[in-house]
């Protein structure tokens, strides 16, 4: 059974649907990427199925069970988490306290613990403390774990949002052009680090990129997006020789390449 | 001429003037029949014969006489509400900000209207006024109201707002109720240098106060007297000229256009050659000179004016604003009308139907009770549009 | 971040022995001052800054903790029982430093605005004003016409049980109002906090009928104190009468008692701040306040976290309501006005929304200056009234200068001042919140 998937899926805002009439399976283990031109509706999809917005019409399916109706932070507790397109990380708290808020439903601590610091309170903080350090070396970041999170430059506050994501223990990723704003070297490094999360955590990635060597070099599914609805659907071989894709991109008088370099 | 007629937008001049009239009737009406069936169901109840011991009428009777006379002054309030609630809508819907200060640039006004008067009134010459002078007088009154409130909010924006611009939302809120509060001692501490009182009364001059009977006619056992003030007639053609001239002015005039394009979108609107700064103080001159009239017409209306006077009017304003659906104009209107008669229906008929228990004492609760519960079920107001979150 | 001056000014002083010396000389300077002139203001200064001094300077943690305790625990009691006056402000800063501690729950750590926030304050005092007094009997007489020898409804002493049941009760209320109101966005909030404000204000002034519950504007009282032993004021005269140089009356004792009341709930109160801050729940409000999207993404919880900051702001506010209720015997409408509200928020941005540090010293700055500074200014003006004094070149007499100018009911020019001014200049405050650094063992920096 799919680890994700969307039933006739449709998000509108008043006139405009968003979200339309999307059908989408995600096996687990996978690296999924979502392309699609700007306005294309990959981003409100992705809010969809994170529960900000609640769907007008259709099903979310989760590891066996329904979204619909859930609140965001139930769903993260389900084991979704999610970076963002215009990174959002907690600017005047620490590193490492952005990445303990990414565990806070696996925290088990009670306010009563909290006031008497118990032992068991000490112990979960201590060892939450340390996996959090490990979780900022996995993403690259060393030696911030004290620096306020607005205060790292651009490249390592998108690994904190990765890591901050990866706190929760999730079993789906869902990130939000992640290597947008970086550099060629950069983003090499967090493509391999996306497939090292996949390959030793078995964490599932779904991604929407925008950048094409990334979307083709790590994807081993794409799913193109045009006008809210899905167009296409394949590996990157078949996508790339889609003609209704080549259209959505080409249709509009840009051409292939510029459309990489659109951010 | 006829170019000059031709290049104004008489459908935009009308637009407001019969929803005006529709929302006055319908609340009217409204209201009217909800309290109608509420004295005939409890006519017959302890509610009835404890009113029937006092007064030795009939609830219902009670409630019919009573009517026509809250109607009346449910509207005059209710637009001078609108008129100041306007203020909060026009900034709110250019800047997504609540000018909480709108309630003292009101209260300004007020006091610059009424001291003019005081000082006219002073050497004598609105005692012997003709009537045709007196409205001289009370017009050039309340252009100064105006023009002091319009300057005010201009100052206000450009010292405590602008340079908070682009802060966390909450920054400049906290600047707004601090300008709130300096605004209500200042304007208590120049009265009390300068005339040594608390509070200020509006002269009684021209015909303002006397009343005009529309008419007596009998209902049932009942005669029903309606009557209205002129100074509620004054108070109502003004706002009604407020509104007609600010809806002109946002939805049919270049600087209008200016207006809405940097509420939209306010890069893109710069980007257009706008000069956003300018739009934005614009918009609170605007606000200003109409919180600033709306001032001296409740001093007017109301006849003594405190250094406080601006704080429950304003939050009423306010939560007209938002009733109706906050940035949008024709809302404030709605929300203004709806409110007034609401708080006059209660107001009126509280005491009555609680037996005493509860009564025009929680008048100024029902307006936040209100506001709590429009905000609950229905955020975007009467009037105002679901707009999906930001993600 | 602090100015590079005081940084600078601050390591100099930081050196050796050197803020030990300071802290000692600054204390022993204050409380001879007050010794020795205990009508002076500035004297009063000197010593409370000492606090300030205590805080800001580098010394070891054993040593402040004793410092600070003897200076709170002897000095102001002996200063504080032959100058009335300085306990009754002492008193009165340590009630607003509890409640700007838990509004600074609400709008320093969650970042909710609520302008509300003396209602809950005010949930408490009516709370035991209503226990604590023969009100239960009053319920079916209208205000001014209740028989004089109504008994009370519960012993003194049930004051210590009803901190406890104002607490629940204040929290409860918190969640009952921030259930629905919490889903709103953060301006709307504010204002809706202030219309639940001014209702709790509107009933407690109109809830005397059908049944006299608050006795309206009047207020009620007298309003029940816990008993003190009587050895308690015989032994603090044994102990120290010669110091103060007259015996303390018990009604004076009674000041000092519920100084040092107020004392324990601060320090109650600061502890519970500060670890609750350092666990999951502290953690999830500084997210909301920071980014509530990415918070309730991140699987925190919204609208509980939120009720879980009014609840424990609400519950500081309500203890200290009934010790206020306590220590006046009398309460009325008019202390739980928006002004009050106002007033303690601006404590809390003056001193640094979500600083411990920063909102008791701003709540100390605000009491300091509305009782002294104001008041002394009033006495001032009101002095030069009755003089013949003129001011030169314009030719006006003192004596001519309405009554209306009184400084001391110019509190809201403070607190508008003190908002707009440090909106604009200095938004984080006196003491800028910090976030704790830990010790991360396994997480060197890179060698440079």
């Amino acid at each position: 059974m799919a680890l994700l998937e969307t039933i006739n899926l449709v998000k509108s805002f008043g006139g405009l649907t968003a979200v339309n009439r999307v059908n989408f399976q995600l096996e687990a283990g996978r690296i999924v990427s979502i392309i699609g031109p700007n306005g294309a509706g990959k981003t409100t999809l992705f809010n969809t199925l994170t529960g900000i917005y609640q769907p007008d019409q259709g099903q979310i399916n989760f590891n066996g069970s329904s979204l619909v109706g859930l609140r965001p932070d139930q769903i993260a507790a389900r084991g979704m988490a999610r970076t963002f397109q215009n990174i959002r990380l907690f600017g005047e708290m620490t590193v490492i306290e952005n990445i303990l808020v990414g565990m806070h439903a696996h925290l088990k601590q009670s306010p009563l613990q909290a006031l008497l610091r118990l032992p068991a309170f000490r112990r979960e903080e201590r060892e939450s403390e340390h996996k959090a350090v490990e979780l900022m070396h996995y993403v690259g970041l060393s030696g911030v774990g004290n620096e306020l999170a607005k205060n790292l430059p651009y490249g390592a506050q998108r690994r904190l949002e990765i890591a901050r994501a990866l706190a929760a223990d999730p079993l789906l990723l869902l990130l939000d052009e992640p290597a947008a704003g970086m550099n060629p070297q950069e983003t090499e490094e967090v493509t391999h680090l996306f497939r090292h999360i996949r390959d030793h955590k078995g964490i599932t990635i779904l991604l929407i990129e925008h950048d094409m060597r990334v979307v083709m070099n790590i994807s081993e599914q794409i799913c193109v997006m045009d006008y809210g609805e899905k167009i296409a659907e394949g590996t990157p071989a078949e996508i790339r020789a889609n003609t209704r894709v080549i259209e959505a991109y080409l249709g509009r008088g840009a051409v292939a390449g510029q459309h990489e370099e659109q951010r | 001429m006829k170019h000059f007629l031709s290049a104004i937008n008489v459908r935009e001049l009308l637009r407001p003037l019969g929803q005006l009239l529709l929302f006055s009737l319908g609340s009217a009406v409204v209201l009217s029949a909800i309290v109608l069936t509420l004295a005939l169901v409890l006519d017959q109840t302890t509610v009835g014969q404890h009113l029937h011991g006092r007064y030795n009428v009939s609830l219902y009777t009670y409630t019919l006489v009573n009517l026509p006379q809250v109607v009346i002054d449910g509207l005059t309030i209710g637009f001078v509400y609108a008129a100041i609630a306007l203020g909060y809508t026009m900034v709110y819907g250019v800047l997504e900000f609540i000018n909480f200060a709108h309630s003292e640039i009101f209260a300004v006004g007020a006091f610059v209207g009424v001291e003019i008067l005081i000082a006219l009134d002073n050497t004598g010459i609105l005692r012997g006024a003709s009537l045709g002078m007196a409205y001289a007088y009370l017009i050039f009154a309340i252009v100064m109201g105006m023009a002091a409130a319009g300057a005010l909010a201009v100052t206000v924006e450009r010292i405590a707002y602008r340079p908070l611009r682009g802060a966390p939302r909450l920054v400049p809120l906290i600047s707004a109720i601090g300008v709130s509060f300096l605004l209500q001692d200042v304007i208590r501490l120049v009265e009390g240098l300068t005339t040594g009182q608390f509070n200020r009364i509006m002269p009684t001059f021209g015909n303002f106060d006397q009343r005009l009977n529309l008419g007596r006619f009998a209902l049932g056992e009942a005669n029903i007297a309606l009557g209205i003030s002129v100074k509620s007639i004054i108070v109502i053609t003004s706002a009604v000229l407020m509104l007609v001239g600010l809806n002109y002015l946002v939805n049919a005039t270049r600087i209008g256009k200016a207006i809405r394009a940097v509420a939209q979108d306010r890069p893109t609107a710069s980007l257009m050659g706008i000069n956003v700064n300018r739009i934005i103080s614009l918009t609170f001159l605007v606000g200003g000179l109409l919180g600033g009239a709306a001032g001296v017409l409740y001093a007017l209306k109301f006849t003594r004016i405190d250094a406080f006077v601006g704080f429950f009017p304003g939050l009423k304003a306010f939560t007209a604003a938002v009733l109706g659906g906050i940035g949008n104009l024709t809302g404030a209107l709605l929300g203004g009308i709806v409110l007034g008669m609401l708080e006059t229906f209660a107001g009126s008929y509280l005491g009555v139907f609680t037996m005493g228990a509860a009564g025009s004492e929680y008048k100024d609760i029902f307006a936040f009770s209100i506001l709590i519960i429009v905000l609950i079920f229905r955020p975007q107001g009467l009037m105002g549009e679901n707009v999906g979150q930001k993600a | 971040m602090t100015t590079p001056f005081s940084t600078l000014l601050l390591r100099t002083l930081n050196k050796g022995v050197l803020p030990y010396l300071l802290i000692l000389v600054h204390i022993a300077l204050g409380s001879a001052l007050v010794y020795t002139a205990p009508r002076s203001n500035l004297a009063f200064l000197v010593l409370i800054s000492s606090l300030f001094t205590l805080y800001v300077l580098k010394a070891d943690n054993r040593f402040k903790l004793i410092a600070g305790a003897i200076l709170a625990l002897l000095i102001i009691p002996v200063i504080g029982v032959r100058n009335i006056f300085y306990l009754e402000v002492i008193f009165q800063i340590s009630v607003f430093a509890a409640l700007a501690l838990g509004l600074n729950i609400v709008v320093g750590f969650a970042g909710l605005l609520d302008l509300g926030y003396v209602a809950f304050y005010a949930v408490g005092a009516y709370l035991w004003a209503f226990f604590g007094s023969q009100q239960y009997f009053v319920l079916p007489f209208a205000p001014g016409t209740q028989p004089s020898d109504l008994p009370f409804l519960l012993p003194g002493d049930a004051f210590y049980l009803f901190l406890f049941i104002a607490i629940i009760v204040a929290a409860l209320t918190g969640i009952l109002l921030g259930l629905p109101v919490l889903r709103l966005r953060g301006d709307y909030l504010a204002i809706v906090t202030l219309g639940f404000g001014e209702v709790i204000r509107v009933l407690a002034n109109n809830l005397d009928k059908p049944l006299n519950f608050t006795n309206g504007p009047q207020g009620i009282t007298p309003i029940q104190r816990p008993t003190m032993p009587d050895w308690a004021v015989q032994g603090f005269n044994d102990l120290f009468g010669p110091l103060i140089g007259h015996t303390v009356s018990p009604a004076d004792m009674y000041n000092l008692y519920f100084y040092l009341l107020a004392l324990l709930v601060i320090i109650v109160i600061i502890f519970v701040t500060r670890r609750l801050d350092d666990s999951k729940i502290g953690r999830a409000w500084t997210a909301v306040r920071e980014d509530e999207t990415a918070a309730i993404a991140m699987g925190v919880p919204l609208v509980r976290m939120k009720l879980a900051a009014f609840a424990v702001g609400a519950s500081f506010a309500g203890v200290m309501g009934v010790l206020l209720a306590a220590s006046r015997t009398f309460i009325s409408p008019e202390s739980f006005s928006f002004m009050q509200s106002i007033g303690v928020l601006s404590m809390v941005i003056l001193g640094g929304s979500g600083s411990i540090a920063g909102v008791i010293l701003g709540a100390a700055v605000v009491t300091i200056l509305n009782l002294q500074v104001l008041q002394g200014f009033s006495l001032y003006l009101s002095e030069l009234r009755q003089s013949e004094a003129i001011i030169p070149i314009i030719n006006f007499a003192w004596r001519d200068l309405s009554t209306q100018l009184d400084p001391a009911k110019y509190q809201r020019l403070l607190f508008g001042l003190i908002l707009i001014l440090m909106m604009i200049f200095r938004p984080a405050g006196l003491i800028p919140a910090k976030r704790r650094k830990r010790k991360l063992a396994d997480d060197q920096p890179a060698a440079e």
